[in-house]
């Protein structure tokens, strides 16, 4: 819906007149969608705005709360929380917010705008031996730890997960005022964001991030991890043809297989206890082949070569050492690991060439796209699941059956049924989804929303917890989960209620102030 | 004042006191805090029983002071912030409810202490991230809340750790459960496919853990809490570093941390290294503290299941190497003071009288948030106010512990000295509260601001302090959890 | 094809925003990141590569109607191509074909752009995409006794180019060129006021019938004269002749290279020999229509496997820039004694655009010289004293620039240095 010409004046009184349009085209670049839609193009923005900085997007939220007009703030703008709820909701796209702020070497944290992208961070980083957590879809999304729906990545055994690592952070709350937390609020500086008292981290993200719900975070610190690794890795080639010149020193690949999924549990939670992995990421084949391959066909070719070789279920390992007597040992172990666990090592990516290019792409998570969206534009996923030994796989293991029934009725592409799980913090805590890959069709899509709600239902009817996919998606799912876990909607609601009475921070990935009618 | 016999008839007669010399023992601590005596002394026997206080404290709009260490106390948190009060004392719940070996992860009541969980995960293979020495009776929940320091860096991924889960009655009389134990189902329903209320965050978009540590009992009364445990190790080599130079000691740290090489890992000055390991005093304390260099830095190295000796092998060179191109000398033993038995000491609660009481009798601690670089500025900037304010430097203890996996650094000043000495507490008080802006000014962040310096602290940033103060209408809208803490 | 025939692909594009950046493999530092100038400077997402093919899909799907803005969107993109190589990448599907369609339409439907259409207009009438008449387009060849190939006949020609033909200050280069042919004894010929426009740049700008005349006529005239090989020094010629005359089926058996391919085969069979000392640091800006868009053409006629893999039998292969021609000028570069050679950021496949193509130098001078600018930032920014490049669009374009923001950077061709070394 257009915005009245003097409300419009407002916003670009702000932002300047290049950096606002209500253009249809305009418009529309943000209204195209990808995935289990009915329609390409969704709901239009009202008018999309460009904010330079914190005081830009504060004046936008004051208006917005003045003209009773929503607003929604995204960074890379990839996925459905970035999309508007209704007709009456601007955009801040936040791409002119693009620095990094600090990098502070250390005391192993850094700071960024919204429109740093995690490899942008990560290359930086890497110069001064350091690396960061990246989401597992991809490097190409913000660096902004509260820039993603959820924030775990592959590389979670050693750098944790998004939620975990934000330190003090820059926060326009849904009325316009500027909270900063921690010890930005006190001092100045960027290293805590707890306290005094109470953490207010708490408010503003959970195991999901608010999606646009909650205000915009404008800057905020996240911690960083070592790098043992090149300043810049070894690569070489002409794009997609990418491949390091050789595996840089105390560096090490496998793609292990398991009889069943017994046993790759097993092998990851004491690779977890004994604390030699950099990374443990539960690919399955068809992942690989994706990472792999630089079209379609060569993924075709290498999933079909892979299914003939593997056992089971599996995961690839990446050791990096911090010293050669660090790596050595890493490797002894992880070895014996395998050995009593019965993994087999998928031979044809040993190949050094192949080895050194995946982890490659499974550091820098170039290949999220490849895995998910160039089979045939579209995924969705059933993510589920903290506890990486129990309820998580046999959350999975439930929901792999509801996919086969899929893929048996060529709904789905056939995978194999498998399903990944990856663990965090040396396996202290953990993720699993199940990824499927379909074509865009009236009944594929009908199928896919009976597929994700059969899943949910599973969650809330077999106790497998609160999904990590919940937030971000759907708003009403909130009111389907709450009252059979601790009523959170309903203090999530009162939280809403109390830091934006004027629901205009845009809570179609979040909660809304008010329950919708007919949902329990 | 609250009806007695509403207060019996939930928790049992005999759990309900207000014997005035009980109420007394509540009044104060040993802190600066001004005693305000409660009306009553109550001691839930479970969750159901918190329940029912809290919403008949909300009926009644009684206050209610939540307690679970037993004394003494030092922070001012247990004392009524008004009159008219009604102190929960969660001691008596002391329920190890499970230790979970696979998941790493432990739930106990309130009332547990260190010295009871200890042994229960120790049978299962594990152990607690503990704070340094803490006194026998303090709960494992009580420190969790607080966000005390713990002395494993490498396994302190995020300032809450090792807090998990809880299940809370917030001020509303409302119960919740944090993170994964939100269900759905019941805990034990969860236990039945596998979950163990690890993950701390959520449900969704909100983590509620967050909300309730570090609030002084200001939101609501926890009934349980799970922990992150930790492998116990299989084998383990201690050491020791001493210098003067307090800046090598960092970059040591630093790296030792960044390369998470180390499991327990913290720096004390001589003073409070002595007064820790000193059997006797004064004597044997004063030869201690003065055979030592002013900084020691400890740090273990431990092996797990697989392949121990090997790692313990490599660890230590890499820790030496490591050690060396910072000028410095890992050893096993720092004059008198054997790192095997200071590592023999931090793994379990102090031993009675606690450490921190022994030399004079009463501690005083100023304690912020920092990070490395600032901390010699800081240190230098508390021995000139301890010096102008007449308090002897040579009876200031220091303790340094990395935290967050290095990225921030605890720094405790334990300033000693003797309670019955009016003069002498007078002269700490005094400073105690005089130091604070000038240590914020040089980079001290009180994320944990109790008694006193409160004020001085959290209002410093009135945005903060208004977002808070919605928190508290939502969790406590009447007011009657521990009011008169922090800003409220 | 029609905007239409990418339906398909355009479904396919996930947002992701992969082709706003240069690929992540390749990422060195927070900057440079980005690799298209459009949405690098015009910052709303319709201007990237994703969302010009999100709109397309909203053309087709009759949202839009042309409005001011959209025809800003429709003619601000140099078509680079940088987008499509980032995608490709991840992904399988076109990028730049829809988006060089979109502006088809726009200009078969009449909403065309007042400065393109000037241009046009000098190309329907003169031949040329810059001022100047037909009959002075051989002027810069004056006294050099050169054949003309239309009268006698030379299996090898050098086609100079428009730019190259009337701007005064690129007529070094094609002397240059001549002088290195001859040096090397190559028998060649140049059309001189019978040579024509490429066409090539008026299909950037959306021009197709005026490109497909071009075409049809110039090779009409190579085959009269039985011309084998083409030899150009303009990238966006050589684009034209090699990658374009293919793509409409007209190129036949013409020989395209590009000078820089033409002397790296001179050098290395021995008729050229660099032995003069050319004491410099130079940096290599490889152009668009030389580089990543500067692969052979792939044919592929066949079907869609039905199933949830997007593949074709026969198996479709894309262009995704892995061929271009990056290391000839490179290798020519190389040859020259003193001569060091040292690389920015964005190189090859990933090369930041000069930002004088798709009819923006014309349309948005302003636009095109701040393209420039980030490149010349670059150069300068790896110690160079000068930006080698080899198309005299990107050379005329950085000297402007350069020009405007005082940079003391050299602008060169490849073709010059060469000389000096010869």
């Amino acid at each position: 819906m257009a915005l009245d010409k003097d409300i419009y004046r407002a916003f670009e009184d702000v932002v300047g007149p290049d950096n606002i349009s209500d253009d249809p085209a305009i418009l529309d670049s943000y209204s195209y969608r990808w995935g289990p839609q009915t329609e390409t193009f969704g709901q239009r923005f009202a008018a999309i705005t460009l904010p330079k900085d914190t005081a830009e997007v504060q004046a936008i939220v004051r208006l917005c709360n003045k003209y009773g007009i929503q607003f929604k703030a995204s960074s890379t703008g990839w996925g459905s929380m970035s999309n508007p709820g209704g007709p009456e909701v601007i955009k801040m796209d936040l791409r002119r917010m693009d620095r990094i702020i600090e990098i502070n070497e250390k005391n192993m944290y850094a700071v960024v705008e919204p429109y740093v992208i995690s490899v942008q961070l990560q290359a930086e980083l890497m110069k001064r031996g350091l690396n960061c957590n990246i989401i597992g879809a991809g490097g190409n999304c913000s660096a902004h730890p509260y820039a993603a729906h959820y924030g775990g990545g592959h590389m979670g055994e050693s750098t944790s997960l998004r939620e975990r690592n934000i330190l003090a952070v820059e926060w326009v709350t849904p009325e316009g005022e500027i909270v900063k937390l921690g010890s930005l609020g006190s001092l100045g500086e960027w290293f805590c964001g707890d306290g005094p008292g109470p953490s207010l981290r708490g408010i503003t993200v959970g195991h999901a991030a608010p999606c646009g719900g909650i205000g915009v975070f404008t800057k905020a610190a996240t911690k960083i991890y070592h790098w043992a690794g090149p300043p810049i890795f070894p690569i070489e080639g002409v794009s997609p043809q990418y491949a390091p010149s050789e595996i840089p020193p105390n560096f090490f690949y496998r793609y292990y297989s398991f009889p069943s999924a017994k046993e790759m549990v097993e092998a990851q939670r004491r690779i977890g206890e004994s604390e030699i992995a950099f990374e443990v990421m539960g690919f399955n084949i068809a992942m690989l082949a994706s990472n792999m391959g630089t079209s379609n066909d060569e993924d075709y070719a290498y999933f079909e070569q892979f299914r003939k070789l593997i056992q089971g279920p599996g995961f690839q390992v990446i050791l990096m050492g911090n010293s050669p007597q660090d790596f050595e040992y890493k490797k002894q172990v992880l070895e014996q690991i395998i050995r009593e666990t019965k993994g087999e090592s998928l031979k044809p990516v040993e190949d050094p060439k192949i080895a050194g290019a995946l982890i490659w792409r499974s550091i820098r998570i170039t290949a999220s796209i490849r895995e998910c969206f160039r089979a045939g534009g579209a995924f969705s996923a059933a993510l589920g699941g903290t506890h990486p030994y129990g309820e998580e796989v046999a959350y999975m293991e439930a929901v792999s059956k509801l996919k086969k029934d899929l893929i048996k009725k060529g709904i789905l592409r056939d995978d194999d049924g498998y399903y990944l799980t990856w663990p965090h913090e040396h396996g202290h805590l953990g993720h699993a989804e199940i990824l499927i890959q379909f074509r865009q069709t009236p009944e594929s899509i009908d199928a896919i929303m009976g597929f994700s709600e059969a899943a949910m239902k599973m969650a809330i009817d077999n106790r497998y917890g609160v999904p990590h996919s919940l937030s971000g998606m759907a708003p009403d799912m909130h009111d389907m989960f709450g009252p059979h876990a601790s009523n959170y909607n309903v203090w999530q609601r009162r939280l809403k209620q109390a830091f934006d009475p004027n629901e205009v921070s845009d809570s179609s990935g979040y909660i809304k102030g008010k329950q919708q009618q007919g949902v329990s | 004042m609250i009806d007695e016999k509403k207060l019996a008839k939930i928790v049992g007669a005999t759990n309900v006191s207000h014997n005035p010399a009980t109420l007394e023992e509540y009044a104060g601590d040993m802190s600066f805090v001004k005693p305000i005596k409660p009306d009553y002394v109550v001691k839930p026997r479970n969750a159901k029983d918190i329940d029912k206080l809290v919403n008949l404290a909300k009926e009644t709009l009684t206050p209610l002071v939540p307690v679970s260490s037993g004394a003494p106390h030092f922070r001012g948190d247990t004392i009524p912030g008004i009159g008219g009060a009604v102190i929960v004392d969660l001691s008596d719940m002391k329920r190890i409810i499970r230790v979970d070996r696979m998941n790493r992860v432990a739930m106990v009541e309130p009332g547990v202490t260190f010295e009871e969980l200890i042994p229960a995960v120790e049978k299962e293979g594990l152990r607690l991230n503990m704070p340094l020495l803490p006194r026998k009776s303090k709960s494992v929940i009580g420190s969790m809340l607080e966000r005390e320091p713990v002395v494993m860096p490498k396994y302190h991924w995020d300032i809450s750790d090792p807090l998990a889960c809880v299940e809370v009655i917030f001020g509303t009389g409302e119960m919740f459960r944090t993170g994964a134990a939100a269900g759905p189902g019941t805990i034990e329903e969860q236990w039945a496919v596998g979950a163990s209320q690890k993950e701390a965050a959520g449900p969704a978009q909100v983590s509620w853990h967050r909300l309730i540590q570090g609030a002084q009992g200001t939101m609501g009364i926890v009934t349980w809490a799970s922990l992150r445990c930790e492998l116990l190790p299989s084998i383990e080599e201690p050491f020791l570093v001493g210098s003067s130079q307090l800046d090598k000691l960092l970059e040591l740290v630093h790296w030792l941390t960044r390369l998470q090489l180390v499991n327990e890992c913290f720096i004390l000055n001589n003073i409070n290294l002595a007064a820790i390991m000193a059997k006797k005093f004064p004597d044997d304390y004063q030869d201690i503290k003065d055979s030592l260099p002013p900084w020691t830095l400890f740090f273990n190295i431990a092996g797990y299941e697989y392949l121990p000796e090997k790692r313990i092998s490599y660890q230590i060179k890499d820790t030496t190497d490591i050690a060396q191109r910072t000028g410095l000398e890992p050893v096993g033993a720092v004059s008198r003071v054997s790192a095997l038995e200071l590592l023999k000491a931090v793994q379990r609660p102090s031993k009675e009288p606690y450490w921190k009481l022994r030399y004079q009798g009463g501690c005083h601690d100023i304690f912020f948030i920092t990070i490395n670089d600032k901390l010699p500025g800081l240190i230098s900037a508390m021995y000139d106010m301890a010096d102008e304010a007449g308090y002897p430097a040579s009876d200031m203890g220091i303790y340094l512990q990395p935290i967050v996996q290095g990225v921030n650094c605890h720094c405790e000043f334990n300033l000693f000295y003797d309670p019955e000495n009016p003069s002498q507490s007078e002269r700490v008080r005094k400073l105690a509260t005089s130091t604070i802006n000038n240590l914020m000014a040089k980079g001290a962040f009180f994320s944990r601001p109790y008694g006193e310096s409160t004020d001085i602290i959290i209002n410093r940033d009135a945005a903060s302090v208004a977002a808070l103060k919605k928190v508290k209408s939502i969790l406590d809208p009447n007011h009657v959890m521990n009011p008169g803490k922090l800003c409220f | 094809m029609a905007l239409e025939d990418y339906r398909k692909d355009m479904e396919l594009c996930a947002k992701c925003s992969i082709c706003k950046f240069i690929p992540l493999e390749k990422m060195k530092g927070v900057q440079p990141a980005n690799v298209c100038p459009s949405i690098s400077k015009y910052n709303f997402n319709a201007y990237s590569g994703g969302g010009r093919v999100n709109i397309g899909m909203a053309m087709l799907d009759n949202r839009l109607e042309y409005t001011d803005k959209l025809l800003h969107i429709i003619y601000n993109c140099q078509m680079c191509g940088a987008c499509d190589v980032s995608c490709k990448y991840a992904m399988d599907m076109e990028v730049l074909e829809p988006i060089y369609e979109f502006r088809i339409k726009a200009v078969e439907e009449g909403h065309t752009n007042p400065a393109l259409d000037k241009v046009i207009n000098s190309l329907r009438k003169q031949g040329t995409m810059v001022p100047g008449a037909k009959a002075k387009r051989g002027e810069w060849a004056k006294g050099l006794g050169l054949k003309d190939f239309t009268r006698q006949k030379t299996k090898v020609v050098y086609h100079v180019g428009c730019l190259t033909s009337y701007d005064k200050d690129m007529w070094k280069t094609a002397r240059a060129t001549v002088n290195l042919l001859n040096k090397a004894g190559v028998d060649f010929g140049i059309g001189g006021e019978n040579e024509s426009c490429c066409g090539g740049r008026a299909y950037q700008m959306g021009y197709e019938t005026d490109f497909i005349r071009q075409a049809q006529n110039n090779m009409a005239l190579f085959k009269q004269c039985g011309v084998e090989t083409i030899v150009t020094a303009c990238a966006d010629c050589y684009h034209a002749f090699k990658v374009l005359y293919d793509k409409f089926g007209l190129k036949g058996n013409l020989e395209v290279l590009h000078i820089t391919e033409y002397l790296d085969r001179l050098i290395k069979e021995g008729r050229l020999k660099p032995r003069k000392k050319v004491a410099m640091k130079v940096t290599y800006h490889d152009p668009c229509h030389l580089g990543r868009l500067g692969e052979p053409y792939i044919h592929w006629e066949g079907k869609e496997i039905p199933g949830f893999q997007r593949r074709f039998d026969p198996p479709k292969e894309l262009m995704r820039g892995t061929y271009g021609i990056y290391e000839p000028p490179r290798d020519v570069l190389r040859s020259i004694p003193g001569l060091k050679l040292v690389e920015m950021d964005r190189i090859k496949e990933y090369a930041w655009c000069c930002g004088a193509g798709g009819g923006v130098n014309e349309s948005n001078p302003e636009f095109s010289l701040w393209t420039a600018d980030e490149r010349i930032a670059e150069a300068e920014s790896t110690g160079a004293e000068a930006l080698v490049t080899a198309c005299p669009w990107c050379e005329k374009n950085f000297n402007q620039a350069i020009k405007e923001c005082g940079s003391s950077l050299k602008v060169y061709d490849v073709v010059e240095l060469l000389e000096k070394a010869i």
